[in-house]
């Protein structure tokens, strides 16, 4: 029995490690890969200097290509030997000074030291360039990897931009600029002459949509565990990142070891079994497919099936992952977080709600303050058996209990100088939410759902 | 009074140390010679000042540090390479220790190794300028000749040329120098100073000051320092003064609210003790009366030029001087569509190596393809509806904004009539509609305003319409 629990207690070590730290396998999109391998490959060896943008929506797994294409090239010892690469993230180089000097210690120039950098910004800036100027075919190829690209150009005059397309269309040091971004209209952001530096090579990278049977796959891929060999193979893929001395691309320092694991056969095969019977049911099948109508990027069914395997216990019928898990876990994303707020309500509270959804009703989503929910709700409270002696204070304490919940939100263009009582507000939820949560309440007193159905008392 | 009498003996020292300085650059190009030559002189100029020292006592504090330094680093040179990173800082400031970069390890691919299509690649990289520029024999002759008025005849000038990017401005007027300088060395001209600043490649505008002067005597100061010394030395008249050629590139960068970088660097051509010569080259043709204040665009002067975005057939003889013809109206974009399609070739392996029209066309589908029909079709199915709901919300409104409320109204009712979807909640919606916006396929508003934001269109209903019906039918 204890020797069942250790088996579970690793495939679920595994199964997370490999959703969680898998930072260099990509799949599919094999044009693509091939389209980048080449450019890097070419800036490496033939000292050609390129630029190069990679678009897609977000989670499609831009950076991971990156990453899976700077791995297959470890393989080549011209590329280790004769390339930096220089790694940048928009939302960390928030300005080109920034940005300047990690350039700097990245590339090791002289005015570097310790990951220190001596002299202004101007001085920085005409360093640089100069080093570039001074170099040529026979220097050392440097790859800059730009994250976040799209904030690179919200920088002042783009003159990083500027200067980094400049070099790599003039004769100077081989320079390889790659962009990643989730605009689709980020070369409209260029100003007219980086975009003319620019050389427009732009990879379009979308998920897979249409075809709802791969995704079903890569489930099943995520899912099973992978025979020994297959583990060998990954092992010495991981093993070779330490290849990569690069203290910016710090993917390889926690990356997931499939070498740590080795799986019984009879187990992995029992497992692999369940999954395939458990692809075969129907409801666990249409599950699925609620889940990619959704979203079809791969990151979003890493995090399911992430929750999935944390299910996974040594308790009698959570050995495995079941279809009703799935279907429950399915079924949870479907829950609306503001009706849960609502059903947390207190009965004040929700009198409340009530009163600012007959307002709205009434007067078409006119905006409302507290004296005319106040005097809506009084009408109410005066004729009910249980609301008859609430104190004002007490009520507009409620009030604000609502709007700190951001139930309703305050008018913006309203002038701050009026007084609480009559800050004009809307009702951010619809009448929707409102019925939905007037039937899920435990114990609202009767009077309360009649109340809430009609206006008129 | 001892100030007054101390100030300008000091000036007057200074701009010596500029005007010795480029002379002795012209000579010859060795430091250390230049080096020991100047703490010579300055040898005997010390042992004046110190008896001056004496006679006049707590007066040039600002001189003696400069002295100490100038020590301090010929002592560094003299002994071993530097230790301390300030030390090689300094001496990066003074000039001494010129910018290198990492040399490959592995041995560089012969050209015997590489097949046709990889030279022709080469060849059609932006960064391979030819020696003469096709198409623009014209402009080429016309700053040609203006240059060389100027430099013969001692005087200073301006120039402005303008064009849109990708035109060849850069290129004919580095060519330009590059046959001066030739002259020169045949001794068919008088020698000429030859200076560039990018305004792109600053700071801030009154950077240019600094990078002036480096180029002039290499070493870095402060602006202020910098400008001050640039005035002396174009202020002052001196017997050998030889003309100076400054080309600035950019100049729109260089305008800032004062104005006072682009006043001084068309003001110093006027000044008949300067030879300056000045080429500015911009991207829009009225720039000077559009931005520039009327003195500026008044020192400007009219000898303008523009250079007209090449034709058609002016790119395919470009192409062609280097191989092979396309469309565009931007050199640079056509020699990187022609790369791309020697890539493409490349790649597909054909026997027969050379480049036909599909590469082209592919190559061209790629570099201009408008991704968003595409980025529609792949969208998942609900955030298709959610962008058939804006449509659909834009069409009944007739107003380009709408808000999410009615847009979650329109969305309900057709995923209700597709039949067969959970209808999510606002919430989940509202993460479909920034999922969309960060792609840029709609503009939306933050989502703190909740149920009350704002949503826009970003891409046309046509194209809406035309990625989606395609699907169901497929």
């Amino acid at each position: 029995m204890s020797d069942g629990a250790e088996e579970l207690l690793q495939i679920r070590r595994f199964l997370k490690e490999r959703l969680q730290r898998d930072y260099t396998t990509f799949r599919g999109h094999d044009t693509e890969r091939e389209n980048i391998r080449q450019l890097l490959q070419r800036t490496a060896e033939m000292a050609e200097s390129n630029s190069l943008l990679l678009i897609g929506p977000r989670g499609v797994g831009k950076t991971t290509l990156i990453n899976a294409v700077l791995t297959d090239l470890l393989n080549n010892p011209d590329f280790i030997q004769n390339t930096l690469v220089v790694h940048l993230n928009g939302y960390l180089h928030t300005d080109d000074k920034l940005a300047l000097k990690s350039i700097t210690i990245q590339m090791q120039l002289e005015n570097a030291c310790d990951g220190k950098v001596f002299g202004s910004f101007a001085e920085n800036l005409a360093f640089l360039l100069e080093c570039l100027k001074a170099g040529d075919k026979r220097s050392k190829s440097v790859v800059v990897i730009l994250e976040e690209f799209d904030l690179f150009c919200a920088h002042h005059n783009q003159t990083l931009l500027y200067n980094l397309f400049d070099v790599s269309q003039s004769a100077q040091a081989p320079i390889c600029i790659l962009g990643l971004t989730c605009r689709l209209d980020v070369i409209e952001l260029l100003e007219k002459r980086v975009k003319s530096r620019f050389s427009h090579r732009q990879i379009f990278l979308f998920p897979n949509a249409d075809d709802f049977s791969e995704f079903v796959k890569l489930f099943e891929t995520l899912l099973k565990i992978p025979n020994e060999r297959e583990l060998k193979k990954h092992a010495e893929r991981v093993a070779s990142l330490k290849l990569l001395q690069s203290d910016q691309l710090t993917f390889h320092q926690n990356h997931y070891d499939p070498g740590k694991y080795k799986f019984n056969k009879r187990i992995t095969d029992r497992w692999n079994k369940h999954i395939d019977a458990l692809l075969q049911q129907n409801n666990v099948r249409q599950a699925l497919q609620s889940l990619f109508d959704y979203d079809v990027s791969e990151a979003g069914l890493k995090i399911f099936i992430y929750r999935l395997v944390a299910q996974l216990q040594n308790h009698p019928g959570r050995t495995q992952v079941t279809s009703e898990q799935i279907t429950q876990l399915i079924s949870s994303y479907n829950n609306d977080t503001k009706v849960e707020i609502l059903c947390g309500l207190s009965i004040l509270e929700m009198c409340l709600i009530i009163s600012m959804k007959h307002h709205s009703e009434i007067y078409d989503r006119d905006p409302f303050n507290f004296e005319i929910i106040y005097a809506r709700f009084n009408k109410f409270a005066k004729v009910s058996t249980g609301m008859q002696n609430i104190e004002r204070g007490v009520v507009l304490k409620a009030f604000e209990h609502l709007r700190n919940l951001e139930l309703i939100l305050p008018i913006a263009s309203c002038a701050s100088k009026v007084q609480k009582e009559f800050e004009m507000h809307k009702l951010a939820l619809t009448y929707g939410q409102i019925h939905q949560a007037v039937q899920r309440y435990q114990v609202l007193p009767t009077e309360v759902t009649q109340w809430s159905q009609s206006s008129l008392i | 009074k001892r100030v007054a009498v101390g100030t300008p003996k000091r000036n007057i020292h200074m701009s010596n140390i500029v005007e010795e300085m480029i002379f002795d650059k012209q000579d010859v190009l060795s430091t250390p010679k230049l080096k020991s030559k100047r703490s010579l002189a300055f040898g005997k100029e010390k042992d004046i000042e110190k008896i001056l020292l004496e006679v006049t006592p707590k007066k040039p504090v600002e001189e003696t540090p400069k002295r100490v330094q100038r020590s301090n680093s010929k002592y560094v040179k003299d002994s071993e390479t530097p230790k301390t990173p300030s030390q090689k800082l300094k001496m990066i400031r003074s000039g001494e220790l010129t910018p290198s970069f990492k040399e490959r390890e592995g041995i560089e691919h012969s050209k015997l190794s590489k097949n046709d299509l990889q030279l022709a690649r080469e060849r059609l990289h932006v960064s391979v300028v030819p020696l003469s520029l096709p198409c623009r024999e014209k402009e080429f002759e016309n700053i040609y000749t203006f240059l060389e008025g100027k430099i013969n005849d001692k005087c200073g000038g301006c120039m402005y040329i303008s064009g849109v990017p990708g035109t060849g401005k850069t290129a004919t007027v580095t060519g330009v120098i590059r046959a001066l300088q030739k002259q020169v060395q045949e001794d068919m001209l008088p020698a000429f100073d030859y200076l560039e600043i990018n305004g792109m490649r600053l700071t801030e505008p009154r950077q240019a000051y600094v990078h002036i002067y480096r180029q002039l005597t290499g070493k870095t100061v402060a602006w202020e320092h910098a400008h001050a010394l640039l005035e002396k030395r174009f202020m002052t008249a001196a017997p050998r003064r030889i003309t100076t050629v400054l080309i600035v590139d950019e100049l729109d960068i260089l305008c800032n609210r004062r104005q006072d970088v682009v006043y001084n660097l068309l003001d110093w051509p006027t000044k008949t003790a300067a030879c300056l010569v000045v080429v500015t080259i911009a991207n829009t043709m009225d720039l000077p009366e559009r931005v520039l204040m009327g003195k500026v665009t008044s020192r400007l002067g009219l000898t303008r030029l523009t250079f007209q975005p090449y034709t058609h057939k002016q790119l395919q003889e470009i192409v062609t001087g280097r191989l092979v013809a396309a469309v565009s109206g931007d050199a640079r974009r056509a020699l990187d569509i022609c790369r791309r399609a020697t890539e493409i070739a490349d790649s597909s392996k054909g026997k027969e190596i050379c480049v036909n029209i599909l590469h082209v066309q592919q190559a061209l589908s790629e570099m201009i393809a408008s991704a968003k029909v595409q980025a529609i079709k792949r969208c998942s199915r609900l955030e298709q509806i959610l962008l058939q709901a804006i449509a659909a919300e834009v069409t009944r409104t007739g107003v380009e904004e709408t808000y999410f409320m009615g847009v979650y109204t329109q969305f309900e009712s057709i995923a209700n009539f597709m039949g067969g979807i959970l209808v999510p909640n606002t919430g989940q919606v509202l993460r479909l509609c920034s999922k969309l916006g960060a792609e840029r396929l709609i503009i939306c508003e933050h989502t703190r305003n909740d149920i009350f934001q704002k949503i826009l269109l970003n891409v046309s209903t046509d194209d809406i319409h035309y990625a989606l019906r395609v699907i169901p039918e497929a």
